[in-house]
């Protein structure tokens, strides 16, 4: 009996996937609610869209026709701090130099949950030894959370600084992890980005997650045209 | 039991939880969800547990309860996944166990798994579920002897 002992031992040790705890932690954890955070921002809006976003003091201001763009910005950073949202549509109007524009869209490519270093970042636009210079470019982006310079941390693993405080960088981190960030109808079998108008539409029993879109194409889903998830 | 202490036990227990559900469950996306049941189970009853207990006592039953749930639920499966990566020589020795472990009913079978992933005792297992030593004692002989008996036969 004392070898079938050992036998049974061994065979019912069996390895447990890597940060199983973690996991399971992270999804149990409500996601922050950072909604009340909306009221502290100022938005400035002009013609051609959202100009700049500032934290802590200021007031909304918006020329005549960047009125609507200032509307449609505050309703889209509502919706994001409240995890409602992944992704803005919402325009922006920026006069910044040539080099800090390549920057900031490459770090809009960066997806939502997801983080990348300045190092890395800087490679991707051409520049690989001008990490600094991209910090830089990120730390005078007008428009930080609607162009997500909060994506980029430092090639070490830690935060680096943010216009608006480790905290909050930390915190909106924290939000994007927690929230879903693609969502599935099982009815109609199409898949959007949460946030998108048709997504909003989807029934509470009929919302299926998805960890990534070749995921749900996988079981017969097919992207939303609106949102594009895989764009 | 505040939320950064529950985090800690949680990362402690894991993975031998995880242990458990598989060789109850055979498969590791069941036991995964199994391990991630028992703890949310276990989270939100955690303003209620009480230091008296063990930790592991909480832990065990919650998921034991969780299994025997699952396994009720379902058909019995084969024990082994195809995700159970190991080498041939061994493989057929673990398969003949595999096999054995099926016809041991599952009473047993969870108290075989909590024996022999966690060492726990006889007067543990009778506390996580719930029933006397001398059934511990009686059970656990008779999944063992129901393997031998199996492995004898192959």
């Amino acid at each position: 009996m004392d070898t079938l002992d050992a036998r049974l031992k061994q065979f019912f040790a069996a390895p447990a996937p890597g940060h199983l705890a973690r996991r399971v932690l992270d999804h149990m954890a409500p996601p922050p609610d950072l909604s009340k955070l909306a009221a502290r921002f100022a938005i400035e809006a002009g013609d051609r869209g959202v100009r700049r976003l500032a934290y802590g003091r200021g007031r909304d201001v918006a020329t005549r026709a960047g009125r609507r763009h200032l509307e449609r910005a505050r309703e889209e950073l509502t919706d994001y701090l409240a995890g409602r949202r992944t992704f803005f549509s919402v325009p922006m109007e920026l006069e910044v130099p040539p080099f800090q524009a390549k920057v900031l869209a490459a770090a809009d490519q960066v997806p939502f949950g997801d983080v990348t270093s300045y190092a890395e970042l800087a490679r991707r636009i051409g520049h690989p030894r001008a990490a600094r210079a991209v910090g830089n470019a990120l730390g005078a982006n007008p428009v930080p959370i609607f162009l997500p310079c909060h994506r980029i941390v430092r090639g070490d693993g830690t935060w680096g600084h943010y216009a608006f405080g480790a905290t909050l960088k930390t915190r909106l981190l924290a939000l994007e992890r927690a929230t879903p960030a693609l969502v599935g109808c099982a009815t109609t079998r199409i898949i959007c980005r949460r946030g998108c108008a048709h997504e909003q539409r989807i029934g509470e029993p009929n919302r299926i997650v998805f960890a990534s879109v070749a995921d749900a194409v996988s079981v017969g889903y097919r992207p939303c045209r609106r949102c594009r998830p895989a764009a | 039991m505040d939320e950064r202490t529950f985090a800690r036990v949680a990362e402690e227990y894991a993975s031998r939880l995880y242990a458990v559900a598989y060789r109850m469950l055979g498969h590791r996306a069941d036991a995964e969800d199994a391990v991630q049941r028992a703890l949310t189970k276990c989270y939100a009853a955690r303003a209620s547990y009480s230091p008296r207990w063990a930790v592991s006592t909480w832990l065990y039953r919650a998921l034991s309860n969780v299994c025997i749930d699952e396994l009720r639920r379902r058909r019995p499966t084969a024990l082994l996944d195809e995700g159970d990566a190991i080498t041939p020589a061994r493989g057929v020795e673990r398969l003949d166990l595999a096999r054995a472990l099926e016809t041991v009913p599952r009473e047993a079978r969870l108290l075989m798994a909590l024996h022999y992933v966690d060492g726990l005792s006889y007067r543990e297992l009778a506390a996580v579920r719930g029933i006397s030593v001398n059934t511990v004692k009686s059970q656990l002989a008779r999944g063992k002897a129901i393997v031998k008996r199996a492995l004898d036969e192959e």
